[in-house]
């Protein structure tokens, strides 16, 4: 139930609406119990031929009642829902503001996209937990405690005959609804997430499949993957039906033993026949209210898992360490120096980086180049402190990384990654993310160096740049740090959209910006680094190479050999 | 009420007996349903107006437990019925779903989102599961019980008959308005809810930025923010759903009311009626008005059900449309061997679509064993005609022929017996390292074998490094790979199947050196006993063909050698000017 903490500390926010909501579902219960029971009493009465001025105060009352528990019901409604949305709207950002602290760490690289859609839909999935969940049994309590001691003032044996359905109702019929249940859910869902990859690996590689014919055995692979899919769903859905059935049946049953209880104890002399139409139509109707209970453990688990899930993924949260306080030297450039440095992703078979040593000269200008995969971007997580490395130190100056305050040494940096951030709003609001005070000229005049002359800074920006090109989102991303202070630039693959000739006038102009700032820029092509002091080659984690442009080349090493490669590339745009 | 969609009425015709059976059965509920309000209001008099002995009354008690015990078991056969429906139907239209994936020609593969089809095949499809498991038997129910309700009530007591006939078709009525009032606009904020998972995804995308500019917090007051108004604008939608639901409601218990009115009259002031009578259809009253309200909301999660199959449909027919173009070809060996077949293309058109992108191409002659590079432009169209020639694309027009004999006669498993297509994003399937290999030969390979092309693929020194070597599992959910490797696996697919016509497209990054060399190395070693047609991003690779293609805009410019064309062709001579150009910049 641990789980379900996040839930609950939710739901108690909502307390309002969810005191409104058990009333008005309370009330229409109850409404339903006494309509019933009137209209029963009603027609019994008729056999004594009551004066007429009692029957149109009892039909009165039938219909009062019954509007009563339709006003009831949609109160009920409307406050159980905007309950529900409001929850759902603070699991959201809860959780969001419970994932921050974790990010990168917790968001594989690669699986990341999976991961987080999962995480979208399980909070999806927690906001049934309210309606069909932890709803439902309120309401069916309260009602059924009122009616048993309406019922009781009556004949005390109908009112246990009652507590006795109601514990079948309420434990029986759904454990026999769970025995098996539990395993079956599972299945279902294994075999239906089995079906989806094998589904997803077909349409991706198809054309290799193709190629190797190997599509007709695909498919027939799939098609009984399918089949045993749909056999799986048919079993569980029949367990659900077989509960709702015995839930029905419990109804009939205690109606049933109602009437013969009743005939029992109205021959003994000690309930007057004249309720006994009355008690029969409350025995349906109460436990028609709690039909909910039949399907309630299936949604129950479901919540649960999702739960469940959501908290192992931000259990972290709540063993963060305090930050320590350390700060990088304002208004200096620092040197860096990694001695030892190794990491390896959290899914990964092999370390990303291996034993990784090297010194940047606070004031140098750095390019790392290598091919996909060999550890680069991965350097550049360390010194964010993005991650953390498992062996090895990283040292600014001679203060350690561990001593710094991210935050502070985030303030300090000017960093571009391969995917920047755009949010809707004008291209103004993207380029001053801080409270930043700078002109429009100066805006303007940043525009321009970035080789973006004709945007406005009242243009807008769609949701994640979806307007811009990549070059434009590069071009804009660089402008964003060109306003920034830090003395410290870390880039990624910055410019990897931009023509040569543009990138070269980019670069040009945030060279001149960072002359006297340490600079790391992470390059994907070999060429315009004629000017960096020093060029890390890498390859599997490793540090390879390491000089000046004309160093490498002269070595003829693994720099030369790919810039011969590069050579030979043609419209290498 | 509602137009059936094809899918439907298809499946429906070859489920005659289970829906004559759904109807029988629901008879016989109808029958329970009024045998156990007839014997319920018998006890009840009996034992309270009649005052008989509880022994007497026994039978009657006997016979009511018994009919229940009918009636819940006839429900429950009922859903059965729409289990077994439901399971056969789902099984169905999924096969043939994943049929018309399997049997689909590339161009129509690769068009769409993936994730949008594994949607249908999976999501769409469970969807339409409650049109057969609750919309059909609900909905036999509904057509069937009422009316012998209703025969009973005015055989017993015809007025409060006409008021149930008066006030029953206001619940259809007020049913199909509550739907059609809020089922657009319903479906339109199911779309926005979408639309706001997709923002909340994209938030925790962006986090790493937002968390460097220390913007996280206020994206977290930009969540609640939307994510409230979004509760608000629902609610809105919500609440005109529930006004209606509660005039429903109001009408149900106003029918109840009149009723319940109209019995104590008759029983009271015109003693025209037995208490009997009165119990009987104060108990059969409820009854009927509950079905007609589970016939509004099987009605609902039937015209959801029914969206959902139109998806299902729409899928089925774009892949009819091409499957049905597509003769099928005789098995015929088209001369294949060991030996490179000739190539030739016949003044081919192809179009992926109209106004879009086309290709038209002259007259080809490709000798067994040549060389060929495809050079141009991205967008030139060098893959597609690359495609064309592999047969993964079918020609609008012209033919490419292969030893003389048309490629679409050529029955297609033989045809990619003698073919490797090595991509650049080759796709590494799950399973172990030796069975993605092994996937080359599309048939039981030893394992030596599968070692042997390992090595010649240069992929021996990475197995090395593995614990479980070839057993290592590997794609989705095992070991990834890096891009040099994969393209490296590719490669060994390819020493295994021996092929005799290679396609090649060659990768336009920068790979590790490793990869690089081997690259060079192997795809020469390959090429030794085969037709070689490159996509090439090499000078090296072009300098190396016998023969140039050089593309621009869909058409072929020029061919020969690269000296050739580096004289004649000024856009070549550009071309590869341009890769050189950038060291002297």
């Amino acid at each position: 139930m641990n789980e379900l903490a996040i839930l609950t500390k939710a739901m108690l926010q909502e307390r309002k609406d969810i005191v409104m909501a058990i009333l008005g579902g309370f009330i229409a219960g109850i409404a339903g119990v006494c309509l019933f029971a009137t209209s029963g009493y009603l027609i019994s009465q008729t056999v004594f031929a009551p004066p007429l001025y009692s029957l149109i105060v009892l039909t009165s009352l039938v219909k009062i009642l019954g509007l009563v528990r339709a006003a009831a019901r949609y109160a009920e409604r409307l406050y159980t829902h905007r309950a529900t949305f409001s929850m759902l709207s603070r699991l959201r950002t809860a959780f969001f503001a419970k994932l921050v602290p974790l990010t990168p760490g917790v968001l594989n690289q690669k699986r990341s996209g999976d991961l987080l859609s999962r995480i979208v839909g399980d909070i999806e999935s927690l906001q049934h937990y309210f309606l069909r969940v932890a709803y439902p049994p309120v309401i069916v309590v309260m009602v059924f405690l009122a009616t048993v001691l309406f019922t009781s003032a009556f004949s005390i044996w109908i009112a246990c005959l009652f507590i006795l359905g109601m514990l079948a109702a309420a434990f029986v019929v759904p454990a026999i609804v769970m025995l098996g249940q539990r395993k079956n859910h599972g299945r279902v869902r294994e075999q239906r997430s089995a079906l989806s990859t094998e589904v997803t690996e077909l349409l991706y590689g198809f054309r290799d499949l193709k190629v190797y014919g190997q599509l007709q055995q695909r498919g027939e692979q799939l098609e009984s993957a399918s089949a045993a899919l749909t056999a799986e769903q048919q079993a569980a859905a029949r367990h659900l039906l077989r509960g709702q059935s015995l839930h029905v049946f419990v109804t009939f049953l205690i109606s049933w033993s109602v009437l013969t209880l009743g005939a029992l104890l109205i021959v003994e002399g000690s309930l007057a026949g004249v309720f006994l139409a009355m008690l029969v139509m409350i025995s349906q109707t109460v436990f028609e209210e709690a039909a909910a209970l039949a399907t309630l453990p299936a949604y129950k688990q479901d919540s649960e898992h999702a739960a469940k899930r959501l908290e192992e993924t931000v259990r972290a949260a709540d063993v963060l360490a305090e930050q320590p306080s350390g700060k990088l030297p304002a208004g200096q450039a620092v040197s860096i120096e990694l001695s030892g440095v190794s990491f390896q992703y959290e899914d990964e078979w092999r370390p990303a980086l291996k034993d990784v040593s090297l010194h940047i000269p606070s004031g140098s200008k750095t390019a790392i180049v290598g091919p996909s995969g060999s550890g680069k971007t991965t350097i550049l997580e360390l010194l964010l402190k993005l991650r953390t490395p498992a062996e090895g130190q990283i040292r600014f100056n001679t203060t350690s990384i561990q001593e710094l305050d991210e935050a502070g040494l985030w303030q300090a940096a000017n960093v571009v990654l391969q995917h920047s951030h755009f949010f809707r709003g004008t291209l103004r609001d993207n380029l001053l993310l801080k409270e930043e005070a700078h002109s429009d000229e100066a805006l303007s005049a940043i525009l321009n160096k970035v080789q973006l002359p004709d945007k406005l800074l009242d243009d807008m920006v769609y949701e994640k740049g979806e307007n811009l090109s990549e070059g434009e989102k590069q071009r804009l991303a660089l402008a964003r740090v060109m306003l920034r202070t830090g003395r410290l630039w870390l880039l990624d693959e910055p410019t990897s959209s931009l023509d040569y000739i543009t990138e070269q006038r980019v670069l040009r102009h945030l060279l001149a910006q960072a002359a006297d700032d340490t600079l790391i820029l992470i390059s994907h092509r070999l060429t315009g680094l004629e000017a960096m002091d020093q060029i890390l080659v890498m390859d599997h984690g490793q540090v390879i190479e390491a000089g000046s442009y004309s160093d490498l080349m002269k070595q003829k090493g693994y720099f030369y050999e790919m810039k011969q490669i590069e050579l030979q590339m043609i419209e290498g745009s | 009420m509602k137009r059936r969609t094809g899918l439907i009425s298809e499946y429906m015709s070859t489920q005659r007996k289970r829906r004559a059976l759904l109807a029988g059965f629901s008879l016989a509920l109808g029958a329970a349903i009024t045998c156990q309000a007839v014997l319920l209001a018998e006890a009840v008099n009996k034992i309270f107006v009649e005052r008989v002995s509880v022994s007497s009354a026994a039978v009657i008690l006997g016979l009511l437990l018994a009919v229940m015990a009918a009636r819940t078991l006839l429900s429950y056969g009922n859903g059965l019925i729409g289990l077994h429906m439901a399971a056969d139907a789902m099984a169905t239209m999924r096969a043939r779903v994943l049929r018309k994936m399997t049997q689909a020609s590339v161009p129509s593969s690769l068009r769409g989102q993936t994730g949008s089809k594994v949607s249908v095949a999976l999501d769409a499809v469970d969807e339409a599961d409650s049109y057969f498991s609750q919309y059909m038997p609900r909905m036999m129910e509904a057509a069937v019980i009422p009316v012998l309700i209703l025969i009973v009530i005015f055989t017993q007591h015809s007025n409060s008959g006409w008021i149930l006939l008066c006030t029953a078709p206001f619940i259809p009525v007020f049913m199909i308005l509550v739907g059609l009032q809020t089922k657009n606009k319903a479906e339109e904020k199911f779309a926005q809810l979408a639309g706001f998972s997709g923002t909340f995804l994209d938030s925790l995308q962006g986090l790493v930025s937002l968390k460097l500019f220390g913007l996280a917090r206020r994206q977290q007051q930009e969540i609640e923010r939307s994510s409230l108004g979004y509760r608000d604008a629902t609610m809105g939608i919500l609440r005109i759903a529930f006004t209606n639901t509660f005039m429903l409601e109001s009408i149900v218990m106003l029918g109840l009311g009149i009723i319940a009115l109209e019995l104590a009259l008759q029983l009271l002031v015109f003693k025209s009626l037995s208490f009997h009578t009165a119990f009987l259809i104060l108990l059969l009253v409820p009854e009927f008005f509950n079905l007609l309200k589970n016939t509004g909301t099987a009605f609902h999660s039937g015209r959801t059900s029914m969206g959902a199959l139109r998806k299902v449909e729409e899928m089925l027919a774009e892949a009819t449309e091409e499957s049905a173009a597509a003769e099928q070809p005789e098995a015929y060996e088209g001369g294949l061997h060991r030996m490179p077949p000739t190539i030739e293309l016949r003044n081919i058109r192809f179009q992926y679509a109209p106004g879009m992108f086309g290709l038209s191409v002259g007259s080809l002659s490709i000798q067994p064993g040549e060389q060929i590079a495809i050079a141009g432009k991205s967008g030139a169209g060098k893959t597609t005609l690359l495609h064309l020639i592999a047969g993964l694309l079918k020609p609008a027009a012209g033919e490419v022929l292969v030893n003389g004999r048309q490629q679409t006669q050529i029955e297609e498993t033989s045809w990619f017996e003698h073919v490797s297509y090595i991509t650049q994003h080759p796709y590494i399937f799950a399973g172990t390292l030796a069975d993605n290999i092994a996937l080359g030969a599309g048939r039981n390979v030893s394992r030596a074998e599968v070692v042997q092309a390992a090595e010649a693929a240069g992929l021996a020194s990475v197995v090395a490094e593995l614990e479980q070597g070839y057993d290592t599992l590997v794609g989705e959910g095992g070991r990834g790979l890096s891009g040099g490797e994969k393209q490296r696996l590719a490669l060994a697919r390819a020493f295994l199947k021996h092929p005799s016509v290679i396609l090649f497209d060659e990768p336009t990054v920068g790979l590790d050196l490793h990869t690089e060399r081997i690259l060079q190395r192997s795809i020469a070693e390959l090429a030794g006993q085969a037709t070689m047609i490159t996509v090439a991003h090499r000078l090296y690779t072009i300098r190396q063909a016998d023969r140039i293609l050089f593309m621009d805009k869909g058409e072929i410019l020029d061919c020969g050698s690269h000296d050739e064309l580096l004289e004649r062709l000024p856009q070549y001579a550009e071309m590869v000017k341009a890769g050189k150009g950038e060291q002297h910049e």
